[in-house]
């Protein structure tokens, strides 16, 4: 095994819980850390999101210690005292997370007993750890719902019938997170449900508060948002239901689906709700039925991505696009049962076929690991040669190069998304599935 | 005992008693020179920003050949997924290819923390050097091996026989520095160690005939930058090696060889420069940016005095003034008494407020990230050119004390960093950017190029002032009641 890891996909916890607090409503952090973790979010964001950087207090607005030898030496309590003293004079939220480092952890200052003074009936501020060395940026995402789980959510709230929390889109290392939350709330809407999503416009810190009052929590990902889901059980209480991220129709019907079943609704009201979405799916779609078959855009495909999509948008161009894909590389750092369930997932595609599945998150790795794949499915008798040819990559912008060698199209949707601008796009849903559409087919025909 | 014989600089803190926090006006500065600042613990409110890592990512990055080994938690590095676009676009313009720099993580993880992370970093450093045959490897250290102790150095120098590459050390840990200027001299400080000694391959590399000047760029300048000087310095007769950003490695050690070296900024530059003069007798000239009308003039005017072609340079400057002078007629009218707030690092700062003035603008605020004996000589041509006095800020970024500011002295347009734009542009304030490597910033043609920005951007400043109507930045309404500088720590010293 490697000891390093080329351009990583990634950055770390804290970073994560950065952009998931920036993504919070009327939030603000309070970075137990030394200088640069701020800006080196920012500049993660402006090179790998989308265009999207910071918020309402993202970027280099955000208020911290910057801790140096001094509280290394002696200690940052009193520092990080001094500073949520300050800023809850200066800087204008409703919620307060204070978020610790790699450095301020090995120092092992005690932020509990720092915020404790501080927490009344008018001031709400809780903490994570966060320091970077615990993982990858998704875990960072997971460390803060935890905490807002259990410091923040009331307890003992009665449950509301139709209300239910969904988890399992890390804001900003998710680019499309604010458009795919949105596009799933819509969704669940047509169910009759009330859908508490904690980070898009439409969400609201007293919502957030009152999560406790979900009937059901639902997480549209095989790794992330499960540690929420298991801490909001025993916590609060409430039973969970997991589905892969869903991306256009087959992944939408099964969603509906479970949730329907989940929540007990009524069989006929959840296969009325697809019929329709159905329907109005397939008629948008049919007008480029002309130019889809004549201009023979079908595309052997390579997905290159985080658990998440690499598993979502493999399934959609096998189940909805009449896609081939070839190879998946599942980019972030998974546990073996994670593994696992990603593999069973993958193959149980429905036409049976299974593509060849890589978990790999080292750039280099994952371009020889590809390109291997092709040249191996390559056969040639004489001047006949049947290659893995028309193609079609989708992964991050780091995937270009391969792309270029494959000579095949390629878009990016996994993070780092450095070449698009982003702002509420999203791919989940019925309509999400056409608009993966458009951005692939126009990526192919950008020349035209 | 030269800096570079030790393992790492020293902090600029220590070593120029470089400060982040005042607050007042112009003529404090101008007046009590470095006195005002106060060297360390300097906020009782601050915000968190950059740290020394990040612009040094921005030189290694560029590097050819070289391979970037962050040593440190995952996240540090991941800059660099910002930072690549500007090296895509670097090797672009220089070369025609676009080509992505090369970074890597050891990742440290919790049982890396407990355990030390040595072996793993000698691990990847010999898997480096045999996948990618670098050149060059940077072996650079977060926080994290700051902290648990690891000896990067000892590793590197131990291996180092056996390592086809130059692994360069650089010292990059946040919590060490407040100053991130101390970037410039981390990396210098292992490209002047490693690469340029005495080696059998660099004395075989042919001198230059002609007189040649190093001209250092540490990624504040884009290649449009880079040739506007290059053009100037040819009309000195000059050949011109740009180090160190996209230099070749097996070219860095031409920079011995050079007549002169040439700085675009005292704050990039004087560690690598004094030290080429000291080891290797090359002289240089680290005064004024060759940023505005007067300024490129009198840096101009520097270099030809060290080649006595005063006489030449006078023409020069005479035909080039004119000519811009002329072109930048048709906004001067438009610019008159428009008032200004810019902020960047210190000497872009100041020299861009000069320029500003020189074009016709009133300059009613400025806020440098940091203060040196450097830039004493800026703040008196500026306090010379306005005339007038008005607030003064040094801060590392602290956007609370910037809004606050706009609030009260309530400019026209403000010149930003990179990431700096955003408070300026939420109080619906026109903005342009103070650095970008693409755009072009530097020389006489600079000038021009800028002024062409500004007029459009105040042409129609429509994106600023509608988003300023729908959304908040995050202060409270009573700290735009207070002294933009009330937390800002008195000196416990005499002032």
């Amino acid at each position: 095994m490697k000891h390093f890891i080329e351009r990583p996909r990634f950055t770390c916890a804290l970073g994560g819980a950065i952009a998931t607090v920036t993504a919070l409503p009327r939030a603000i952090h309070i970075l137990h850390a030394p200088p640069g973790c701020a800006g080196n979010t920012a500049w993660t964001q402006m090179g790998g999101c989308g265009l999207q950087v910071g918020g309402y207090c993202g970027g280099i607005s955000i208020p911290g210690t910057n801790v140096q030898e001094r509280e290394v030496v002696f200690g940052g309590s009193d520092r990080l005292q001094e500073q949520i003293q300050n800023t809850l004079k200066v800087m204008d939220a409703d919620l307060y997370v204070v978020l610790t480092s790699c450095v301020t952890e090995i120092i092992g200052d005690d932020v509990d007993s720092v915020i404790a003074p501080f927490q009344n009936d008018e001031t709400q501020i809780i903490s994570a750890e966060t320091g970077g060395f615990k993982g990858n940026s998704y875990l960072g995402y997971e460390i803060v719902l935890e905490s807002i789980l259990k410091n923040y959510v009331t307890r003992g709230e009665a449950t509301v019938k139709g209300r239910v929390n969904l988890w399992g889109i890390a804001p900003s290392f998710d680019v499309f997170w604010r458009g795919n939350l949105e596009g799933l709330r819509q969704l669940l809407s047509r169910l009759g449900l009330e859908v508490n999503t904690f980070f898009t416009m439409d969400d609201h810190l007293d919502g957030i508060r009152h999560a406790s009052s979900a009937q059901l929590n639902i997480v549209v990902s095989d790794v992330f948002g499960w540690q929420a889901a298991k801490i909001s059980q025993e916590v609060h209480g409430i039973p969970y239901v997991v589905s892969p991220l869903p991306i256009g129709p087959s992944a939408s019907d099964l969603f509906l689906r479970r949730v329907g079943e989940a929540l007990g609704l009524s069989e006929e009201l959840i296969e009325a709700v697809i019929t329709t979405e159905n329907q109005r799916y397939y008629k948008l779609l049919e007008p480029l039925t002309d130019c889809y078959n004549d201009m023979d855009l079908q595309r052997y495909a390579a997905v290159v991505g985080d658990s998440n999509y690499a598993t979502a948008i493999t399934a959609f161009l096998e189940n909805d696009f009449g896609w081939l894909p070839q190879v998946i590389v599942i980019t972030d750092t998974l546990m073996e049962e994670q593994q696992e369930r990603i593999v069973n997932r993958l193959s149980s595609l429905k036409s049976g076929r299974i593509p060849k599945i890589i978990f790999k998150g080292d750039l280099t790795d994952i371009a020889k690991s590809i390109k291997e794949h092709w040249e191996g499915s390559q056969t040639r008798y004489g001047k006949y040669v049947n290659a893995l040819s028309p193609a079609f990559v989708v992964g991050s912008s780091l995937d270009r190069p391969l792309a270029q060698e494959l000579g095949a199209a390629h878009l990016s949707i996994s993070f780092p998304v450095s070449n698009r601008a982003v702002i509420d796009r999203g791919y989940t849903g019925y309509q999400g599935g056409l608009r993966l559409i458009e951005d692939l087919i126009s990526a192919i025909i950008v020349n035209r | 005992m030269s800096y570079f014989l030790q393992k790492e600089p020293p902090r600029r803190e220590q070593r120029l008693n470089a400060c982040i926090a005042s607050g007042g006006n112009l003529s404090d500065m101008t007046n009590r020179k470095m006195r005002c600042c106060v060297p360390d613990g300097e906020r009782t409110f601050t915000q968190n920003n950059i740290c020394l890592l990040l612009p040094a990512l921005g030189m290694m990055n560029s590097i050819p050949n070289s391979v970037v080994l962050m040593h440190g938690a995952v996240g540090c590095g991941s800059s660099s997924h910002g930072g690549n676009v500007g090296v895509r676009a670097g090797n672009n313009h220089r070369w025609g290819v676009i080509k992505d720099g090369t970074w890597l993580s050891t990742a440290l993880n919790e049982s890396d923390v407990i355990c030390g992370g040595e072996e793993k970093l000698e691990a990847a450093i010999r898997e480096i050097d045999e996948h990618y045959k670098p050149m060059i490897v940077f072996v650079v250290t977060g926080c994290v091996p700051g902290i648990i102790g690891d000896d990067v150095d000892g590793v590197v120098q131990r291996i180092q026989p056996e390592i086809a590459a130059n692994i360069l050390p650089v010292h990059c840990e946040g919590f060490k520095t407040k100053i991130w200027a101390t970037a410039y001299d981390a990396v210098y400080h292992a490209i002047g160690r490693v690469m340029l000694q005495d080696t059998s391959e660099n004395l075989a590399l042919k001198k230059p005939e002609k007189a040649t000047v190093n001209l250092m760029n540490v990624s504040s300048m884009g290649r449009v930058d880079e040739l506007e000087l290059e053009r100037l310095l040819h009309t000195l007769g000059l050949e011109v090696n740009i180090f160190p950003v996209f230099s070749k490695p097996e070219k860095m050690y031409a920079m011995t060889h050079a007549d002169l070296s040439i700085s675009t900024c005292p704050t990039h530059d004087d560690y690598l420069l004094k030290h080429l003069q000291e080891k290797y007798g090359i002289p240089f000239v680290l005064k004024h940016m060759p940023i505005g009308i007067g300024n490129t003039s009198e840096w101009l005017r520097n270099v030809a005095a060290f080649f006595q072609l005063e006489n030449q340079v006078e023409k020069i400057i005479e035909e080039e003034e004119a000519e811009l002078e002329t072109a930048l007629q048709e906004f001067k009218a438009f610019f008159k008494g428009k008032k200004v707030f810019v902020s960047a690092g210190e000497f872009r700062a100041l020299a861009t407020a000069i320029l500003l003035a020189e074009l016709g603008f009133e300059v009613v605020a400025v806020r440098s990230f940091h203060h040196d004996e450097f830039a004493d000589s800026e703040y008196e041509k500026l306090s010379k050119i306005t005339a007038k006095d008005f607030p003064l800020n040094i801060a590392n970024c602290q956007p609370f004390e910037e809004a606050n500011l706009i609030r009260r002295v309530k400019p026209d347009l403000f010149l930003g960093h990179m990431n700096g734009n955003s408070t300026a542009a939420k109080l619906g304030i026109a903005t342009n950017v103070i650095y970008n490597v693409g755009l072009q910033f530097v020389g006489y043609q600079g000038a021009y190029q800028l002024a062409r920005r500004l007029y459009r951007q105040l042409t129609n400043p429509g994106f600023n002032q509608n988003i300023s109507k729908w959304v908040q930045l995050p202060y409270s309404e009573d700290w735009y009641q207070q002294d933009p500088f009330a937390h800002i720590k008195q000196s416990e010293g005499e002032v």
